[in-house]
């Protein structure tokens, strides 16, 4: 079978089941009984077995199937977690992040068997005492271990039936007979339509085979229709339990059939459990272990019918938890390319319609309904930029969930207990932002955790608690979204910077004492300065943060450290929604039309000459009490002002963080959105420039970015 | 670039015909993706002169190249003629090249291409990888790859 064309689709599940897997076994190590949490690992670990499988990767199937192993032991309760066994698991997901890397790259798995890992599982397997001797055969290992194990496991409905007298009795007949008694739960598809006509093609499929001795609910509520989306049964037969239970679930709109061997009344209580669990757990995603299940009434081989059931697997769900979901997906995968193409067609629309209002407006338009369509044209195209723009963005959890992972092994690679709190990864960005922003927060965290948080001993004799926090906060702000990266720990120490920055000779002692505090913060950003002070091999406390602002800076977004020393440190990251298109305010400067973004302007002031005041040989106004420098923008441009010296100066009032500065143009159009275009790596020197719009009459007008000016 | 001249003996290759100053110069057709009429352009600040600006191509930016400048030759003068030769190479970003004018397309095989030891530092041999006989004279044939490189 030729399965390449899935194969993007196998890479995007597989990552999506890794990063899951990485979520749920970090929560397992928090939690090691949450019996959801081991669900739905397990459920996982099968998917991507069965995708491995089906995709014909061997090696990444070998792997996943015994770290199934390890899971479904788990989740029979015939396992406790532990520490080892995380870490152990934490390589197996690793090895198997390996193999996806290496699929992606040359479409082959590469020929690492990861055999230690392999081993490693195991001997978890074995270490509990009654272990397979190979990994494929679970089932049986899991019919031993069961009685030791008298917890109660999740099982079929069947377990809680309680049968009349007359039931008791047919069932002892049957037993006298020779046959075999099972107890079947079957649970019916959720949109099941005719829930009645389903039951009863069970019961007819199932006296195919034997004999139907109690129903719960009894039968003539299951034909009134009076059940959710289970009913159980005890069947009396002498085909195995397999050929039951296969019966009913060829039964369409049946999601699944649970069984076990049924011992009935609490008499034999204590036998029971040890019969069922192994029988309900493992066999609800695959088969094979039902047929091992039975052994304890009639010792028989199991055959594996593993094959072909495999890729069904992972469809036929645990009926109970498909219920508690909701079962239609209500989206679809778009290849981001196509959304791309989308945005492009919608700038383009948004460029011609633009166009159309300056036609408009230069014909010195006499109608007005002319007018009433534009504006009309003009909302609906808003619109449409506004949907595709939603459709393009992600929540930030696909980037930020690899984080707790990546901070419990710092934690345990540096020995300093931490924490780390995330709140808003539900908030959404741009797929190009999202992307982009992985490192820059990895390098953020590594620096909190390693540099920023104290070792432990030092915490307590600060009167902190032992273990450090690390807090994730994301937030949507206006147009804009926030990412916090905080700890608790010991802040930067501005003086130390200082004495760093002298010694480097980044700075004279004049300067440096010269400077203020967050002046000096900034000197961190530095790449000179960064790399000379690397101290361990995990981050410095400045390694890569010159990495990080200008990636930032390439999205154009910000950072912003602020500190207090003994008590830690938050970078914030401002980042603009969206990219593509943004609210700009058109200005012309010697003659020329530009763009500066809405976002980076305060207000716009009519200042006059006189006004200014020369500090430091620089332009300044004094505006309401705050003194802003000027920037002649006809002069950083290199052009030439047409405006009368004489007359007032048009100033927008450009702001960065804290930092504002006076632009000086020579008059204002007015407020436009624009489509951001690129120009290119050819055009990219000019570092003040961001990129270049298309006006509506084919012009083209570049964009100022105020940013890279204050 | 050199390469392909020697290695297919009867190869032939189109060349666009343009005109710099008095003098002919060849580009390979295959890398040409468009020739448009000069068009308003949009002065890009603080980039070296040989820049004269960016220009809508139908709704994409480009940058257009001053061949002029660039070979060192005198500033443009803009006329009826002045042609942008727009170029697509995969090493390189799409870039408009402006030239006086645009005379025409011609056949040359191998045998008609003289390979010529250039004096690099000499500003029109700078970018030439051979010379081309045509019954219209002699043209340049230009090395697009080395004038875009390190642009």
């Amino acid at each position: 079978m030729d399965v390449s064309q899935y194969l993007d689709i196998f890479l995007d599940e597989s990552k999506e089941h890794l990063q899951n897997l990485n979520t749920s076994v970090l929560n397992l190590e928090q939690d090691p009984e949450n019996p959801e949490t081991i669900s739905e690992i397990f459920r996982a670990a099968h998917t991507l077995k069965g995708m491995a499988g089906t995709m014909g990767y061997k090696r990444m199937q070998t792997l996943t199937h015994d770290m199934e192993n390890v899971f479904s032991e788990v989740r029979e309760g015939n396992l406790k977690v532990n520490a080892g066994m995380v870490d152990v698991l934490f390589r197996c997901l690793d090895a198997i992040e390996g193999y996806v890397t290496t699929i992606q790259e040359t479409s082959d798995e590469g020929d690492n068997d990861n055999e230690p890992i392999i081993k490693e599982l195991n001997a978890i397997l074995e270490n509990k005492g009654a272990a397979p001797e190979e990994a494929p055969a679970p089932a049986a290992a899991a019919a031993e271990a069961a009685p030791a194990a008298g917890s109660t496991a999740v099982s079929g409905a069947w377990e809680a039936m309680e049968l009349s007298e007359e039931e008791q009795k047919a069932m002892e007949d049957a037993m006298m007979a020779n046959k075999k008694i099972f107890g079947v739960t079957v649970f019916v598809q959720e949109n099941c339509l005719l829930k009645a006509a389903r039951a009863f093609l069970v019961f007819k499929a199932i006296e195919e085979h034997g004999e139907i001795i109690a129903a719960s609910p009894s039968t003539q509520d299951i034909e009134d229709e009076k059940f959710e989306l289970e009913f159980s049964l005890v069947v009396a037969t002498e085909a195995d339990l397999d050929t039951i239970l296969n019966a009913v679930k060829s039964v369409s709109e049946i999601a699944d059939a649970k069984g076990a061997p049924f011992t009935g009344g609490s008499a034999e209580a204590e036998a029971a459990p040890a019969e069922e669990k192994p029988a309900a757990a493992p066999k609800v995603e695959e088969k094979k272990p039902e047929t091992t299940a039975v052994a304890p009434v009639k010792t028989e081989v199991a055959k594996k019918p593993e094959k072909k059931q495999e890729k069904a697997a992972p469809a036929k769900n645990d009926g109970k938890k498909t219920a508690g979901k909701p079962a239609v997906n209500r989206t679809v995968r778009v290849d981001i390319e196509k959304l791309d193409s989308l945005m492009n067609l919608v700038s383009e629309l948004i460029i011609a319609k633009n166009s159309l209002v300056s036609t408009a407006t230069s014909a010195g338009s006499t109608g007005n309904s002319l007018n009433e369509q534009i504006e009309y044209l003009e909302s609906v195209t808003t619109n449409l930029h506004e949907s595709v723009m939603k459709v393009r963005m992600v929540p930030i959890e696909s980037v930020v969930s690899k984080f707790p992972r990546m901070i419990r092994d710092i934690s345990k690679q540096l020995n300093k207990p931490m924490e780390l709190y995330m709140s808003g990864e539900e908030t959404e960005l741009d797929r190009t932002v999202v992307d982009e922003i992985g490192d820059p927060l990895m390098h953020m965290l590594r620096n909190s955790a390693d540099h920023g948080l104290e070792m432990p001993e030092e915490r307590i004799a600060k009167g902190k608690p032992e273990s450090g926090s690390i807090f994730l906060d994301a937030y949507q702000d206006g147009n804009n979204v926030v990412i916090e990266v905080r700890d608790d720990g010991n802040g930067i120490d501005t003086e130390r910077v200082r004495q760093k920055a002298i010694e480097r000779g980044v700075m004279t002692e004049e300067q440096a004492y010269a400077a203020d505090d967050s002046e000096i913060i900034n000197l961190l950003f530095m790449p000179s300065f960064s790399t000379a002070k690397q101290v361990s091999d995990l981050s410095g406390r400045g390694v890569g943060l010159d990495v990080v602002k200008s990636k930032i800076e390439a999205l154009s977004g910000e950072v912003d450290v602020k500190t207090k020393l003994g008590e830690g440190t938050t970078f914030s990251i401002r980042l603009p929604l969206t990219l593509a298109i943004i609210q700009a305010l058109m200005v012309v400067v010697g003659g020329e039309k530009y763009a500066i973004a809405l976002s980076g302007i305060q207000t716009i002031e009519n200042v006059s000459p006189k006004d200014i005041k020369t500090v430091e040989s620089k332009e300044v106004i004094n505006l309401r009490g705050t003194v802003i420098p000027l920037l002649r923008m006809d002069h950083i441009l290199e052009t030439q002002s047409k405006r009368n010296p004489g007359s007032d100066m048009v100033v927008v009032i450009a702001k960065k963080g804290d930092k504002l500065a006076g632009l000086v143009v020579d008059e204002l159009i007015g407020q436009q959105e624009i489509v951001i275009k690129s120009m290119g790596k050819y055009m990219n020197k000019c570092k003040f420039i961001s990129g270049a719009t298309i006006l509506g009459d084919g012009e083209v007008a570049l964009i100022i970015d105020s940013n890279a000016l204050i | 670039m050199a390469n392909e001249l020697s290695t297919n003996v009867n190869e032939i290759i189109q060349y666009i015909v343009i005109r710099i100053g008095d003098e002919q110069y060849g580009i390979d057709i295959k890398y040409i993706d468009n020739i448009v009429r000069m068009q308003q352009m949009t002065r890009v600040p603080q980039v070296p002169e040989y820049f004269k600006g960016v220009i809508n191509l139908r709704g994409e930016v480009l940058p257009v190249l001053s061949l002029r400048l660039k070979m060192g030759l005198s500033k443009d003068e803009i006329t009826k003629d002045t042609r942008i030769i727009i170029i697509k190479m995969e090493a390189h970003e799409a870039i408009g090249v402006l030239v006086d004018s645009v005379k025409e397309v011609v056949n040359l095989s191998t045998a008609e291409i003289e390979r010529v030891g250039f004096d690099r530092g000499e500003d029109r041999g700078a970018y030439a990888m051979g010379i081309g006989k045509h019954e219209s004279g002699l043209i340049t044939l230009l090395d697009m790859d080395l004038v875009l490189q390190g642009l």
